[in-house]
C-alpha cells in the first residue's frame, strides 16, 4: 500500500512516517516546505494547490490528512484534499480531527454526539473539514476519521512542554475546580497506531468511520499537572488560586502575546521565545471541561498506553530535550 | 441536575434505583462512585448551597452536660456539603491495630480488617485533596533532616505516624460540576427525611417521607436506601421512625445511639528540647504534591498491646493560650479575638472566667511582642484566608524549645455514652436529640499509661525531657469535654445482630436494603479523625451496592 502524508512536518505526520518505514506500507511524506532532517521518501508539496495535489494522489492507494495551521489551511485545505481525492480516482482518507468538534459539550461524548462549530474559530475550521470528508463519502469515497483528544508524548509542545514550563513558573499547578476536566490524553504513538489501522481497516465504498482516540485512563488536569510537577521537579506543587488564573490568562498573557507579536515583526524572534509561555483563556477553559472522550469504539482494536507509561514517556523526551 | 424539594407538587413520588439521604462527605463520595453503573441515583439534601439558619436549626436538641459536649447544632453543617464546609481537614487513616478485637478494650473489633480499606483509603485520599496514600512521614520526608526532634529514637515511641490536610475540601463545591455532568444523578436540595417507612413485617424499606419546611411533602421509593446524614441524624432518622418497629429500625437490642464515641484530647505537659531550637521541626511540612503535612509522636502497635493502651497520638504544640504568662503576642491575640472566632474554631480558647487582669497581660503580650504578631498576622492572611489550600492551624516560632503536647486518643466504646430523643419536636414533627457523652476511668487511664512511655523514652534519650501533671491528668484531658464534630459508634458495625446494628456492609441487620454510610457505624473510633475513613467506607459501600444491583464497575472512573 501506498500513502501520502500531508502535514508530514508536524508531530503526528512526521512520527507516522517514521512508524511507516518500519511496515509494509510505503508512505510519501508532503510538506509545504524543506524537512528540518534528512527525511526518506519526501516530496515538497503545498497541499492547497489542487492540481498539484491531485496528481500526487493519483499514484497512492490512501492520504492521511495531517495538516494544521489556520482556519484555511483546515477547512478550505481539506475540501482541496477531497476535490483532488475525487479527481485522482478516491483513495482513502484518513482524517485526522480533533475533539475540539464537540466544542463546550460535557459529559460523556461518543462519536455520535453533536458538533459544536460556534466554541471557536477552531472548533469551526474542524467541524467544516469534517463536513467535506462526509461529502467525500457521500460521493462514494473512503473515510476514517479521527478525533484524537490532547496529543502527548514525545515531542509534544503544546501538551508537554508548554505545560512543563508553566509548572515550573508556578503559574499552574493544582487547580482545585478549575483543573477537574478530564485531560483525554492520548500518545502521540497510540495515534500512530491508530492510524495505521484505519490504512488496514477493509472500508466499503461511500463509507465513513468516526473514531475517538483518548486513554481510557487518562486523568483530569489537576492529576497530570500534580505527576508531571512532580516528576520534573517543579515542586511542591502549588495550589492556584482562582484570581490568579484568572489574571493570568486574562492580563499577563494578552500582554506576553502581543509583545511577542511585536518583537516577531521586529524580527526579533529569538527574544519573542524568551518571553513567558502565555496560558490563553480557551486553555483555562479546557482545564475546567468536564468532558469526556469515550473511546470505546476504537478500544477493541487498539490498546492504548497505560497513563504512567505515556507520562514516563513525555517526561524522558522532556528532560533528554533540557539536557 | 439539582431541584429544590419546593419547585415540586406535593404528593410527588420520585423514584430511583438508589436514594442516598445526606449530601456531605459520605453521601457525595457514595454519588459519585456510583455514577456511570446505569443506576439511577437521587441524592437527597434538608439544606441548600449556602446556609440556612432555619435549616440549621432542625439539628437542634439537647445535651446532658455542656461542659462535656458541645450542643448538637455545633460542629454539623445541614447544607450541601455537609459538615465538609467547616471541618478542619485533617485526614489520616486508620491504624491496623483499630480494626482488631483487643481484650483490653471491651467491644473493641471490627468485623473487616485494615486491608479491606486500604484500596478505599487511597481513592478517598484522593476526593479529599490530601495528595498521595502515604501516611509513613519517612517515606515523605527525609527522616534525619525532617526530623520531629533531631536524633530521637525509640523502639515505643515513634514519630513517623503522618497526618495531612485536606485544603480543607468542601465536597459540596468541590464537587458540584461533576455531579451535574453525571447523567444519572439527581440531586434533590431543601428535602428532609421525616420518616423511614418499613413494610408490615419490617425487613424492608417501602418508601421514605420527605418534605420542605414551607410544607411540601413526597415520597421516595428506592431499591437501597442509605443513611448519610452524620453520627447523630443517623441514629434519630432510624429512632423516629417507629411505626413498624416500636423502638426505632434496627433497634431491637436497644442498641441505637449506644456507644457513642468522639475522642479524649487535650493539651497537656511540659516537653523541653535541649540544644539549639533547629533541633525541632513542630509546624507543617510540604510534601512534593503541595500538601501540609505533619509528624505526630504515637506508641507502635505492639507496645499499645503491651500496656492494654488504647490507641493515641500526641503533636508538638504551644503552650496553653489562656494563660498569658506564655507572653507571645500571637497566642494572646488569639485569645482576646476568640468571641470573633465561629463557635468551633473558637471553643478551645474559652476556659473558664477570665479577669480583667488576666486581659490586660494578654494586651501586654501583643505590645511587647509586635513584629512576631504582624508576621504572624501576614502569613495567616496569605496562607490562609486568602489561600485555597489552607496553612491548617496556628503554627509559632519556636524561640524557646519549650512545647506541649496535644493529644488526641481513642475513646473507649462504652453503652451509656448515648444519644437518644426527647419529646420535644422540631418544626418537621421529628422528635429532637439529648447528647449524653460519658466518658470511662479507663479512657484516662489509658492515656496516662501511653504518656508514662513517653516521659520515659523522651528522657533516656537525652535529647530532651518530658513531663505531665499525673493529678491534673483528667482535667487537662476533659477541659473541653469530647472532641467536637467526631460522632462515632452509634450504629455499630458487627456479625452479631444482638451486638451490632449494621453487618460488614453497613447493612442493618434485619432489613434488607436499608444502609449506613457515616461514623456511626464504627465500633471503635482510633486515634485518627473519622473524615477520610468515612469517605473510603462510604466508596467500599457503593461497591457493595453497585454488585448487589448486579450493577458492575463504572465505565469510567468519575472519581
Amino acid at each position: 500500500m501506498k500513502v501520502l502524508i500531508l502535514g508530514a512536518t508536524g508531530h503526528v505526520g512526521s512520527r507516522l512516517h517514521t512508524h511507516l518505514q518500519t511496515t509494509d506500507i510505503s508512505s510519501i511524506a508532503a510538506s509545504r516546505g524543506r524537512m528540518r532532517s534528512n527525511v526518506p521518501n519526501h516530496v515538497i508539496l503545498d497541499s492547497m494547490n489542487l492540481p498539484e495535489l491531485t496528481k500526487q494522489l493519483q499514484n497512492v492507494d490512501a492520504v492521511v490528512n495531517c495538516v494544521a495551521g489556520s482556519k484555511d489551511s483546515i477547512g478550505t485545505g481539506a475540501q482541496i484534499l477531497t476535490q483532488a481525492a475525487l479527481a485522482a480516482g478516491k483513495p482513502t482518507i484518513v482524517h485526522l480531527s480533533t475533539m475540539s468538534v464537540y466544542g463546550a459539550s460535557e459529559g460523556i461524548i461518543t462519536e455520535q454526539s453533536s458538533f459544536d462549530p460556534d466554541y471557536n474559530w477552531y472548533a469551526a475550521a474542524k467541524c467544516e473539514a469534517e463536513n467535506h470528508m462526509q461529502a467525500y463519502a457521500q460521493a462514494g469515497g473512503k473515510v476514517i476519521v479521527f478525533r484524537p483528544g490532547c496529543i502527548h508524548g514525545p515531542n509534544s509542545v503544546q501538551w508537554v512542554e508548554r505545560i512543563a514550563r508553566l509548572l515550573e513558573a508556578f503559574r499552574l499547578g493544582d487547580l482545585g475546580n478549575a483543573g477537574d476536566g478530564w485531560s483525554n490524553l492520548v500518545h502521540v504513538d497510540d495515534v500512530v497506531k491508530a492510524i495505521h489501522l484505519g490504512l488496514e481497516m477493509p472500508l466499503g465504498a461511500g463509507e465513513i468511520q468516526h473514531f475517538n482516540l483518548a486513554a481510557p485512563d487518562s486523568p483530569r488536569w489537576n492529576q497530570y499537572f500534580i505527576d508531571l510537577a512532580q516528576a520534573i521537579g517543579a515542586t511542591p506543587v502549588k495550589r492556584i488560586h482562582p484570581q490568579q488564573l484568572k489574571l493570568d490568562s486574562k492580563a499577563f498573557s494578552p500582554a506576553i502575546k502581543i509583545s511577542q507579536k511585536i518583537l516577531e515583526k521586529a524580527g526579533q524572534k529569538k527574544l519573542a521565545n524568551q518571553l513567558p509561555e502565555p496560558l490563553p483563556p480557551s486553555l483555562v477553559r479546557l482545564f475546567k471541561q468536564h468532558i469526556f472522550l469515550d473511546a470505546q469504539k476504537i478500544s477493541s482494536q487498539l490498546s492504548f498506553m497505560p497513563y504512567q507509561e505515556s507520562l514516563t514517556s513525555s517526561v524522558e523526551w522532556l528532560k533528554h530535550e533540557h539536557s | 441536575m439539582i431541584s429544590i424539594l419546593n419547585n415540586l407538587p406535593s404528593g410527588s413520588v420520585i423514584e430511583a434505583d438508589i436514594c442516598i439521604i445526606g449530601a456531605g462527605a459520605a453521601g457525595i463520595s457514595q454519588a459519585l462512585a456510583l455514577s456511570g453503573r446505569g443506576l439511577k441515583i437521587l441524592l437527597l439534601e434538608s439544606g441548600f448551597e449556602f446556609a440556612d439558619d432555619k435549616t440549621q436549626h432542625l439539628y437542634a436538641g439537647e445535651v446532658a452536660d455542656e461542659k462535656l459536649h458541645s450542643p448538637p447544632d455545633k460542629y454539623r453543617q445541614r447544607r450541601f456539603g455537609g459538615s465538609t464546609t467547616i471541618w478542619g481537614g485533617r485526614c489520616m487513616p486508620f491504624d491496623p491495630i483499630d480494626f482488631e478485637q483487643r481484650d483490653y478494650v471491651p467491644h473493641s473489633g471490627w468485623p473487616l480488617k485494615y486491608q479491606d480499606l486500604a484500596p478505599y483509603y487511597q481513592k478517598a485520599n484522593q476526593l479529599l485533596e490530601a495528595g498521595m496514600y502515604e501516611y509513613d512521614a519517612d517515606k515523605v520526608f527525609d527522616a534525619d533532616a525532617h526530623a520531629a526532634i533531631k536524633g530521637f529514637k525509640s523502639d515505643i515511641v515513634k514519630t513517623n505516624n503522618l497526618e495531612r490536610f485536606s485544603c480543607p475540601t468542601n465536597v459540596g463545591d468541590r464537587y458540584k460540576q461533576r455531579l451535574l455532568v453525571a447523567k444519572d444523578i439527581d440531586i434533590l436540595l431543601g428535602a428532609n427525611c421525616t420518616g423511614i417507612r418499613l413494610n408490615q413485617t419490617g425487613n424492608h424499606v417501602d418508601h421514605l417521607d420527605i418534605a420542605s419546611l414551607q410544607g411540601v411533602k413526597a415520597m421516595v421509593r428506592a431499591k437501597k436506601i442509605i443513611l448519610a446524614t452524620g453520627g447523630i441524624e443517623t441514629t434519630r432518622l432510624l429512632l423516629n421512625s417507629n411505626d413498624v418497629c416500636k423502638n426505632g429500625i434496627g433497634n431491637e437490642h436497644d442498641l441505637v445511639g449506644r456507644y457513642y464515641q468522639c475522642h479524649i484530647a487535650g493539651n497537656l505537659g511540659k516537653l523541653t528540647v535541649k540544644g539549639p531550637t533547629n533541633v525541632v521541626r513542630h509546624g507543617y511540612e510540604i510534601s512534593p504534591e503541595g500538601i501540609y503535612c505533619r509528624r505526630r509522636f504515637a506508641l507502635t502497635a505492639e507496645t499499645q498491646k503491651k500496656i492494654k493502651a488504647g490507641n493515641m497520638v500526641a503533636r508538638l504544640h504551644f503552650p496553653k493560650i489562656v494563660d498569658p504568662s506564655h507572653k507571645i503576642g500571637v497566642l494572646s491575640g488569639l485569645f482576646l479575638a476568640k468571641n470573633f472566632i465561629s463557635y468551633e474554631y473558637g471553643k478551645r480558647l474559652k476556659d473558664g472566667n477570665s479577669s480583667l487582669g488576666i486581659y490586660l497581660k494578654h494586651f501586654a503580650n501583643i505590645i511587647l511582642d509586635p513584629i512576631d504578631t504582624i508576621k504572624f498576622l501576614y502569613h495567616w492572611i496569605t496562607k490562609r484566608t486568602l489561600a485555597k489550600r489552607k496553612f491548617p492551624s496556628v503554627i509559632l516560632n519556636n524561640k524557646s524549645n519549650q512545647f506541649t503536647f496535644e493529644i488526641h486518643g481513642e475513646q473507649y466504646p462504652n453503652p451509656d455514652s448515648r444519644i437518644t430523643l426527647i419529646n420535644e419536636t422540631d418544626e418537621l414533627g421529628m422528635r429532637k436529640v439529648k447528647v449524653d457523652w460519658k466518658y470511662m476511668p479507663e479512657d484516662i487511664e489509658s492515656i496516662r499509661r501511653s504518656l508514662k512511655l513517653f516521659v520515659q523514652e523522651i528522657n533516656q534519650s537525652g535529647l530532651a525531657t518530658f513531663e505531665f501533671d499525673d493529678d491534673k491528668l483528667e482535667e487537662d484531658l476533659t477541659r473541653f469535654g469530647a472532641y467536637g464534630g467526631h460522632h462515632i459508634g452509634t450504629t455499630r458495625m458487627g456479625t452479631n445482630p444482638e451486638t451490632s446494628v449494621v453487618d460488614v456492609n453497613c447493612k442493618l441487620h434485619n432489613v434488607d436494603n436499608l444502609y449506613i454510610a457515616s461514623a456511626s457505624v464504627f465500633p471503635t473510633s482510633s486515634q485518627a479523625n473519622p473524615t477520610l475513613t468515612i469517605v473510603a467506607m462510604s466508596l467500599r459501600l457503593a461497591d457493595h451496592i453497585a454488585q448487589t444491583l448486579n450493577a458492575g464497575k463504572s465505565s469510567h472512573s468519575i472519581i
